[in-house]
This record gives C-alpha cells, structure tokens and sequence, in this order.
C-alpha cells in the first residue's frame, strides 16, 4: 500500500494541480520571452508573488487517513426526526408518526433507521449541521461545493477538488457517479472539465443486465490497432498545440483519452463494474427487492455495493444519488417507501466495510441537502429547514459511535455543538490530507480561492 | 362585528388591500394567544409627545433603508419567506405597507416601543443588546440608528398617503480606470424622487463587486483597485441596481498598439477595448481554418474535400466574402438556423395528444421556421407571428409556441411568461414573482403585468385527438398581485401604463417587444447570434441579461444591437457584418498578451462542435449513414428534432449520442441545456463505442482509394481533407506514411486506423 500512496504531492504536480499547474506555466512563459504581461493574466511578477503564497500557505497535500470517500446523497432533503433525531418526547405534531429505536450506544435513532441503529457503535451521526438556505438548487450546490452560487465564480464539487489534488490511483477515474451527478449540485467549476465525475448513466439497481456503456473494446479490434490509433492520435494533435491556445481543452482531452485507453484495456478496470462477482450473502447484506413507486428497484443496495467495489479498485470519490425526499406531503408514506431499503442498505455497506477491514480509509458520508421543519405540517409533510439538521460520517479515521451536536427539543435550532457545513466539509478534507483552508489558484492563477471559506475540521469528530 | 372593529382599528391605511382570509387568520392569531397584550396596547398608542424630534423620519423614505442597508430585510435574515426567529421583513423591502404592521402592530408594544423607545425589541436586537440570531447589525452611536430611535420616538407614524418615491438611482462616477495611480476613488449614490428632489443616499446604498480581484468596493463606496482586469462595482438602494465599469490596467511596459486595421462596427468596438486593455489581437486565420469555421458555423456541417480545396486554392481576394455570402444562401444555413431556433422554442414531437405536442403539429411547426428562414423574413416579424399566432397546432405551425414552450397538458401562465421574457428578451423575470428583483430593475408590478399577457392563453380540443385551438381569451382574468391580489392587467415590462383591453393583447405585446427602440430586443438577439458565432456572447450567460451582470463589452454590444436594427432585423445581414470582421476571422494563436483572454474577443477560441454538427461532420466526413429513429432515411442531424412515441414533457435529446454530447434535452428554455463541455463518457464513445467505427466501415473510404491504387500520400491526404479540411504537413505525411509501411497486415486496417485517428483529434472535435 505505502509505494501505492507514497507521494501524492509528487501526483498532484505531474498531474497539472497546484505547485505543478504553477511551474507548468512558467515554462511555458519563458518559452515565450514575455515581453509585456498579459492583460487580464498575470505578470511575472504575480506569478512569483502566487507561487511564494503557495509554497508558505502550502498546497500541500499529506497522506490522510481517508483514502477514499463514498458520498451517499439524500436529493429532497430527509426529515432529521424521521431518521437519525427523533423527538419522541415533543407534542405530537413536532414528533410525527415513527416510534424510535435503541441504537447500540445507548441512544435512539427513529425506527426507520432499526437496522443501522445496531451499529451505531461504528458510525458517527451529526445531529447539529447548520445549513445556510433552504432552497433545494442552491442549498445542493453549497453541499457539493462548499459555497453558495454567485453569479461570477462556479465552484468546483468535492469529488472533483480531491480529483485534482490527489489524483488517480489505480486504472479508473479519481471520481465516479453512480448513476449521475445531481442537476444542483454544480460542476468542475474554475477546475478543468478534466477532474469531472465520471457519470456511469446506468444504474446497477435497475433491472437487466448492468452494463456502463462504451466499456469495452470492440471485438474484431486487436491491442496493436489501440496503439496505433492512440500514436497517430498523438502525431496530429501537435498541429493544434502549435497555436497554443485554451491548452486547458487540450490537455482534458488527453486526459480523457488517457483514462479511456486505460479503462478499456485494464481487466482490473472492467471488473471493478462487475457485481456478478460478489457473493450472494454478500449481495443480501446489502438488501434486495426493495421496491420504489411505480415499483421501481430502490437499487440503493446496489449503487453502494458498486461504490464499495470501486473503492477497492482505488476510486477517491464514489458520489452516490438515492430517492426522492422532498416530503411537503404525506411524510409518513415517503419514510414508508424510502427508508427500508436505505436502512438496509446502509447497514450492509457499514457491515462489509467493517469485514474487510476497509472502514477505517474508507470515508462514509451520508448528506443530504437540508433538514424540514419542527412541525409537521396540514398535509402531513414537513416543509424546509435549514437551521439544523442531521448528517452520518462513518470511518475514514473518524471517531466511532458518537453522536456529535445535538439539536433542541422541537428539533428547530443546534442546542450544542453547532457543525456549520462548511466544518463538516472541512472535516472531510481534513480526513483525505487536504487542508480545506488552503487556496487553489483559479482563472490562471489570477486568484487564488479557498477550498472551503472559513471551514474548520471538527476537532471532537476525529479519531 | 369583531373582525370588522379590529380591522378598522388596525387596517386603516392597508384598507382593501389585506384579503378578508388573511385577515381573518391574523386577528384569530391574536385574539387567541396576544388578547391581553393587544387589548393594553390598544389603549395607549397616541405618539409620545414629549420626545424632542430635530427630524421628521419617514418610514419608507428613512426607516426601511436603514433595515436595507443593514442587511435585516435580505433573504438569509428576516427577508426570507417566512421571516426569521417569528420576525418576517419583506424582501429588500417590496412591501412596506406589511412591514410597517408588522413592525408595530403583529405584536403591539413588542417591537416597537412608543413609551420607552430605546426599549422597543428593535432596537435591542439590532445593536446586540438582547441575544440576536444575527447578533450586532447597527451600531448603537451610528446614524442608522438614530434614524430608527427618532421615528419610534416620534411614535413610529406611517407615511402619509403620498411619499416621494425613489424614480432611479445614479452611481457617479460611473467609470473608473486604474492606470498609473492606484489611488482610491470614493463614489456616490444620488437617489431622485417622484417630486423631482433627489437625495445622497451613499450611507444607505449596498455596494458589492464582480471582481474583487480586480478591484473591492468597501461599504462606503470607496473602490480600491487591487489588481489587473475588469469589474463592475454595483450599488443598490430601494429598488434599484447601477453599476460602474471598472478597469485596472496592466503596467505599460513597452506596449505598442499595432493600430490594426477595423473592416467595420465590430472590430472598431473590440479593438477599442484591447487598446485599452492592452490586449494584441491575433492575426487572421488561415484559409484552410476559415473555410472550416465558417461553414461549421453557417452550415453545421463540414465542407467537402472538395469545397475546402477550391477555396484554398483559389486566388480571389475577396473569396471569403464570397463564401460567407454563398453559404449564406445555403441550404444548410437553413437547415442550422432552423435547428436553432427550434431548439430555443422546445420544439419536440410526440404520440400523446393531450399536451398538444404531436409529431404533426411539431413538424407543422419546424416547416414554418424553416421557411421563414428560407425567405430571410425579418427577425421582428419572424417573432411577432409566432406570439401573435392562433389556430390549429396541426395546420397553423407558429400558434405552437404556445405548445412547444409549455410541453404540458395544462399551461401556467407564470411559468410561460417567464420562458417567453428569458427567451425574447434574456430577462430572468421570475425573481419577480414574490419580490422586486434584487439585481435588476423589475418589480412584482412589472411581472405580475408580464404574466396577464399568458393568463388567456387557451388551448381547445379540436375534432380529432391531436388537434387543438390555439387562442387567447381576451375575457381572462388578469393575474392578481401576490400581496394584496390586486389584478394586474396586462403592462408590458418598465409600461407606464396597461395595455388596451378588449383585443388580444399579445398584439401589443409583439409591438413592443420587436420595436426598434426596445433595447431588451435587439440586444437579446445580438448576443445570442453573436454566441453562436463566437462561443461566447457578451453578456454570457446569453440568457440573464441584467444590470448586474454587464457585458464584457458594452460599446460592442451596442454596436452589435444597433447594426441589427439597422439592418432591419435581417438576420443575414447582420450575420454577415460579424462574419466580414476581422475579430471572427481571427486565428485561435495566442501571443503573450492574450493567451489568457477569454472574454474580449482578441482570438478564435477552441468551441468543442455542437452535438448535432459533430454527429453529421462524423458522417460527412466519413461517407457514412446514420439514421434516426422516428425520422425517414436520410435525414441528418441538424434535420431534426427529438421525436418519440410517447409523452413529450420527459423526452430529452432523443438519441444517445447526441444525449451523450449535450444536445439540449429542451426541457427549458435555458440556454445551458445545450452542454459543449467534454466529458469522458464522450471519450469512451468516440474510442469504444459503435459511431465512428461504424462510420468509418460504412463509408468505405479508404477501401475505396485503395481500390483506385491510391499511394500513402494520396490516401492520407484524403482523409485530412474530409476531416480537418486542410492538408497534412510534410512532417505528418512522413510520420503516419511510417505507420502504413511498418504494417505486416491489411493497409485497410492501418488506414482506417489513422482515420480514426483524425476523427478523435481536437482538431476534429473542435472548431478553431
């Protein structure tokens, strides 16, 4: 594992991030003879001012205990009574419909999460996460990506900011979504469209065959042809460096060919996608069956089976989207439809991490965009609400069996240990060896923007 | 008898306007929890006499700027929906009639204090003085507040009926540029009123900039540049939103302007920026990439070997004028155009007849477009038919705007009216639906006006299933304004006044809009068209035109938007004018001065092709075929529209590839559905998956040369003519004829490698 591991800093500079993005550029500069600087670009004499800013406040990144992330997202926002901060002695128009359930250590999580609540000792739950606005398409976005929109500046996601620090490990794509990346949820923002997620646009849950589409060779196709045709490639593609210009659509192109070269000929790569390989016990561990509206496969269980496997193939960041939360109406029946599967597929992945001894570098995160009111409302739903609200965090070097914050007795605002999401994000950083506090050079270099404004790690959370 | 009495009592000057339910719920609310607090306070409410007052503050004028420029009535604070900690400010102060009861009469005595004035909750929580969610917002000794402390002391009264309303709001000076001195320059706000007076409203006024990079505002105005590049700095007050450019120039040193020469409007407007922003535009392209670009561009397609070659070769000097004005008149100008604009009105063909979106009428519809392009009709007129249409969706294609935008059984007039305002006039007007726009000028006034114009929007069941009757109701009711339900008739956006009722307004409102002097119109248009030309438009988004959010160029925009009204609205002409100029002829070669320029147009940028072009450049350039479920052999691309048997409302792009690369899914009218970006899911596909290789096996290029007895040189010159239209270098010719001869196997493999090659080059998937 070590020489796997060994030098990220020396990854992030041969991959173009940070202190290497910076020296690539001076070359090139100098190359050029600059005369006069450039206009809306840098002079030399920024250029030195940025490079020294980042070698003191260092873009650094050390080898964290998290090797890799899988985000599991709740799109909708699900309800924190109904989940992991049941009310059960509040008047019965805050507390709702479920009874509760005894975790492991000694608390209560709703009877939702019956499963889940029996290791409890292995996972922490964050019942006092502040959130900023309860919209979902902006309160999504400032989850990916740690900002809330502006009109001037996108910011990168998560998944993407820890592709471009620390790189690939292994033959498959740094990030990977599992089916998609969420319409909200933001983009590669000032980052190169090259550290994107990889968007599998197919579900492993669905019925059928699960096949990513365009992943593999086609048959009458022989390794020499791939060769050749990746050498030509590359003989023409000098025309177009000749002009240099917009070098960063270039450069993600090659990377993209790259990584396709490399996923189509690794049969590690490929077998990573496939589930058939799991046994069944440990395909039951994550629950089967599961039924959505229309009765559709929850395909919960699946999608995290797939990130586990991924994981292990060395993926940093599995990005996993499941069901739909928003329950203005009729919350009981949504809990009813959703949760089970949920429960149950939770559950398993925590089991089999555990068993395979990949919890402890293997970072779980389940979000979801905001909590919903104290009181249930005349239609039996919960509406929005973003004042407090409940997260998991699970291994990753972590600690374990903690629930961390606590919300009021209505559930309305933190009572103790308020964890604004910006900390909660840098927690997560701080997990994978990335200092959230740090700024990445965006537009050039032009300007440097922090990775999370005004984040800082939870002391209490980690290990 | 009760309501009646408190309504009286504490309505007197909401009158008519708080709808009787809402009424009802709030005296029941606080009949049953504040009885005894609003039966104290109902007995002394006469303004405290004794408290000396050296100015008489006026709620709106004063004291709502104050919460404004405090930030109490933004949307995190207590501006939100539902307010906050049970305290609800409307957003940045829409409705000040609600605020003033709710300041002094939700809970008598509670926040306001007329007795003790310094004790009125106000006060305390603003300056920290009781715990406070957002802690201190005013500093006790500020004049902030003492604004507030002397209108409670003068027993917090409302306004008279009429108050001096702000009208504008000016920021002076409106543009700065940093060059040699860095000194910092103080800026002011100047409001006007209704009455004529005007008033400095600096201290009241929030700035905010663009680009603190390039230069910060600080909250009294000051800017301060802080390092190269441009911004605007915005000031708001009231309503209002005004910004100033800002530019900070690089240091000088040794810049030379090589005074290049303008061939019209469009490079005088963008050289005059470079200038100044010492920016060297590069030079022009070669023939070879402008024969590409251009028919890219015009035709959304590549040309043929042929074409490319006759133009290179041809001698004339003015042989790319004459190649913009023959394609031009191309066929495939009509094709792309159409495809276009088909794709900005959602036009998409399904099998379930409810939503009115049939194949039959979506083709009834694509064919007039088709048409009006083909007869270059006016761009106003162009649009007028299509708002004003009625008529059957099957047979009168235009009246399918009114299908097309909606994609639904049921059509909501606010969701139509905000399409329609994003689409024909790039103005996001849906901010405006539950408050003034915060960034912009529009107010609920002007949206819920906007909206009247979509509330008789009426689609009837014709004879057969498919069939419906476009047509407005003109007896509609207008919308009713979302605080008081007042009706809104229909007024077109920033109207003095309402349109004349009793004809179809959507007459008026295509008058309007396509007017000459309607700069939301041509300047819309121009940016979009100048888009689709440039990869990028002035103002991009192309679909969010604001007050804050300027144009990278402005004198370039105007320029762009006057030479289309000049023209007529002759969308030819005024493609024509952009194509002649030297900025799009521009070669993608950076120098130092602009390697790093993405949004001043000194150089062609690389635009990954559209969706549909790089599917039809594939099959063009390959010999290939490639049909389209639902769509007759032969049809391209660029020919069509997403079409299925089913539900339009969820169809996307309606065909993997194209979905694969971004052809927008029209499910909005936003112009972000359509996605340039590379991803690696494209990559897989353009390596793994079945189109080029088919294509390429179908097209039997190079089996075809080689049956002629074609050499290396000939074959691979081919194929760099079809696909890059240009001819490979010496240094290319020898490397890959290297490849053909060190081969053992099939040259028809090795061949088809290479062109696959070219095909999964960025000098294919781009257009430079």
């Amino acid at each position: 594992m070590p020489s796997q591991h060994s030098s990220p800093e020396r990854r992030a500079a041969s991959q173009g991030g940070c202190d290497g993005f910076l020296q690539m550029r001076m070359q090139r500069r100098d190359a050029m003879r600059v005369g006069f600087c450039s206009a809306l670009g840098l002079s030399m004499g920024d250029l030195f001012r940025i490079q020294a800013e980042s070698a003191q406040g260092a873009v650094t990144v050390k080898e964290g205990k998290a090797r890799s992330v899988i985000h599991l997202h709740l799109p909708g926002a699900m309800a924190q009574q109904e989940s992991w901060d049941p009310k059960p002695e509040a008047p019965s128009e805050y507390r709702g419909a479920f009874g509760v359930a005894k975790t492991s250590n000694g608390d209560i999580f709703s009877e939702n999460f019956a499963r889940l609540a029996k290791v409890s000792d292995k996972i922490n739950v964050v019942r006092s996460v502040v959130g900023k606005i309860p919209d979902h398409s902006q309160a999504t976005y400032h989850l990916f990506t740690g900002y809330t929109p502006t009109t001037v500046i996108d910011y990168p996601q998560m998944g993407s900011v820890v592709s471009h620090l620390l790189g690939q490990r292994g033959e498959l794509p740094p990030y990977i979504a599992i089916p998609n990346i969420h319409s909200f949820s933001g983009g590669t923002g000032y980052l190169s469209s090259s550290v994107g997620a990889f968007q599998l646009n197919a579900d492993p849950g669905a019925a059928g065959d699960f096949r990513v589409r365009d992943m593999t060779i086609p048959k009458d196709v022989v390794p020499a042809q791939l060769e050749r045709r990746n050498h030509a490639r590359k003989i023409i593609e000098a025309q177009m460096r000749r002009l240099e210009a917009d070098t960063d659509k270039l450069d993600t192109m090659d990377g993209f060919y790259k990584s396709a070269f490399s996923l189509l000929t690794s049969e590690a790569a490929r077998s990573a996608f496939e589930l058939g390989e799991e046994s069944e016990a440990t395909r039951d561990l994550y629950g089967r069956g599961y039924k959505l509206k229309q009765n559709a496969p929850a395909a919960v269980g699946e999608r995290l089976l797939l990130a586990r496997r991924l994981v292990e193939s060395g993926v940093r960041f599995v990005t996993v989207n499941y069901g739909s939360w928003d329950s203005h109406v009729d919350i009981k029946g949504t809990c009813n439809e959703h949760m089970p599967a949920l429960d149950h597929a939770l559950t398993g992945l925590i089991t089999d991490l555990e068993q395979r001894g990949l919890l402890d570098s293997t970072l779980v995160m389940v979000t979801t965009e905001f909590g919903r009111t104290p009181k249930v409302n005349s239609s039996n739903g919960r509406d929005h609400w973003a004042r407090v609200y409940s997260m998991l965090l699970a291994g990753g070097g972590l600690t374990r069996g903690q629930i961390y914050g606590a919300s009021d007795a209505t559930s309305s605002e933190p009572s103790r240990d308020a964890v604004p999401l910006e900390d909660f994000l840098s927690t997560v950083y701080h997990q994978l060896g990335i200092d959230s506090s740090v700024r990445l050079p965006a537009f050039g270099g032009t300007r440097p923007i922090d990775i999370v404004k005004g984040g800082k790690p939870v002391k209490g959370l980690i290990a | 008898m009760m309501f009646a009495l408190l309504k009286k009592r504490f309505f007197p000057r909401l009158g008519l306007r708080v709808p009787r339910k809402v009424f009802a719920v709030w005296s029941m609310a606080f009949l049953s929890v504040f009885a005894e607090e609003l039966f104290a306070a109902a007995i002394v409410t006469p303004p405290a006499s004794g408290s000396q007052v050296k100015e008489a503050r006026s709620f709106r004028r004063d004291v709502m700027p104050v919460f404004f420029r405090a930030g109490c009535n933004q949307g995190g604070c207590h501006g939100a929906a539902r307010g906050k900690d049970g305290f609800m400010l409307s957003l940045f102060g829409y409705d000040a009639p609600g605020d003033y009861f709710r300041l002094t009469q939700e809970f008598v005595g509670r926040r306001i204090n007329v007795a003790a004035p310094e004790q009125s909750l106000l006060l305390l929580k603003a300056i920290g003085g009781v715990p406070h969610t957002g802690g201190e917002v005013i500093a006790k000794d500020s004049p902030l507040y003492q604004t507030l402390l002397d209108w409670i002391s003068a027993g917090a009264p409302d306004d008279p009926a009429s108050v001096p309303e702000p009208v504008s709001i000016a920021l002076v000076p409106d543009n700065m540029v940093f060059d040699t001195s860095r000194a910092p320059i103080p800026t002011k706000v100047i409001a006007k009123y209704t009455d004529g007076s005007s008033r400095d409203v600096t201290a009241l006024a929030l700035f905010s900039s663009n680009n603190p990079a390039a230069a910060k505002v600080d909250a009294g105005g000051v800017v301060t540049p802080s390092g190269r590049g441009d911004t605007s700095v915005f000031a708001r007050f009231n309503r209002f939103t005004v910004g100033a450019e800002i530019l900070v120039l690089p240091e000088n040193k040794g810049f030379v302007w090589p005074n290049p020469v303008s061939k019209n409007a469009v490079d005088r407007a963008v050289y005059k920026r470079l200038e100044q922003l010492r920016i060297l535009p590069s030079p022009l392209c070669d023939d070879a990439t402008f024969v590409r670009r251009v028919f890219l561009d015009l035709s959304g397609s590549l040309p043929s070997r042929f074409e490319s070659e006759s133009f290179i070769d041809d001698p004339a000097l003015d042989k790319r004028t004459k190649l913009i004005e023959h394609l031009l008149q191309s066929q495939g100008f009509i094709d792309m155009w159409t495809n276009l604009w088909a794709e900005w009105v959602r036009v998409k063909g399904g099998g379930y007849a409810p939503a009115a979106t049939d194949v039959k009428a979506a083709d009834a519809y694509y064919e007039w477009i088709r048409e009006q392009i083909a007869l270059n009709r006016p761009w106003d007129e162009f649009v007028a038919d299509q708002i004003t249409a009625s008529g059957s969706n099957l047979t009168d294609g235009p009246a399918n705007l009114f299908t097309m935008l909606v994609h639904d059984v049921k059509v909501t007039p606010k969701s139509l009216a905000s399409d329609f305002s994003q689409l024909f006039t790039g103005v996001r007007i849906q901010c405006a639906e539950c408050h003034n726009h915060p960034f912009d000028r529009w107010t609920m006034n002007d949206y819920y006006g906007w909206v009247s114009f979509f509330t008789g929007i009426r689609r009837k069941q014709g004879v057969e299933p498919r069939e419906f009757y476009v047509f407005n109701d003109v007896s509609a009711a207008p919308a009713k304004h979302l605080i008081d339900e007042r009706p809104m008739p229909a007024r077109v956006l920033g109207g003095e006044s309402a349109v004349p009722v009793g004809e179809d307004p959507r007459k008026a409102l295509a008058a309007w809009l396509t007017a000459k002097d309607n700069p939301l119109f041509a300047r819309n248009f121009a940016n979009r068209f100048w888009a689709q030309l440039m990869g990028r438009g002035v103002v991009e988004p192309v679909d969010d035109l604001r007050v804050s959010n300027p144009p990278t160029n402005g004198p370039l925009l105007d320029a762009l938007a006057q030479t289309f009204v000049d023209s007529g609205f002759n969308l030819r002409a005024f493609l024509k004018v952009i194509l002649e100029s030297n900025t799009y002829q521009a070669s993608a070669a950076s120098n130092p001065t602009n390697v790093d320029d993405t949004r001043q147009f000194s150089r062609a940028s690389l635009r990954r092709m559209r969706a549909e072009v790089l599917l039809d450049s594939l099959v063009k350039a390959t010999d290939g075929e490639r049909g389209f479920s639902y769509f007759p052999k032969g049809t391209s691309a660029v020919q069509q529209y997403p079409r299925s048997p089913g539900d339009t409302t969820r169809l996307t792009a309606g065909d993997s590839f194209l979905e694969t690369f971004g052809r927008s899914a029209r499910q909005s009218v936003c112009a972000c559905d359509t996605k340039t970006e590379s991803t690696l899911s494209q990559t897989l596909h353009l390596v793994a998956g079945d189109t080029v290789l088919n294509q390429i096996r179908a097209g039997k290029v190079a089996e075809r040369l080689l049956a002629k007895k074609a050499g290396p040189e000939e074959v691979i010159g081919d194929l760099f003519l079809r696909a890059l239209s240009r001819r490979p270098t010496p240094s290319e010719l020898s490397k890959l004829g290297a490849l053909v001869a060190e081969s053992q196997g099939s040259p028809v493999v090795v061949y088809q490698d290479i062109f696959w090659s070219v095909l999964n080059s960025s000098e294919f998937l781009f257009n430079h």
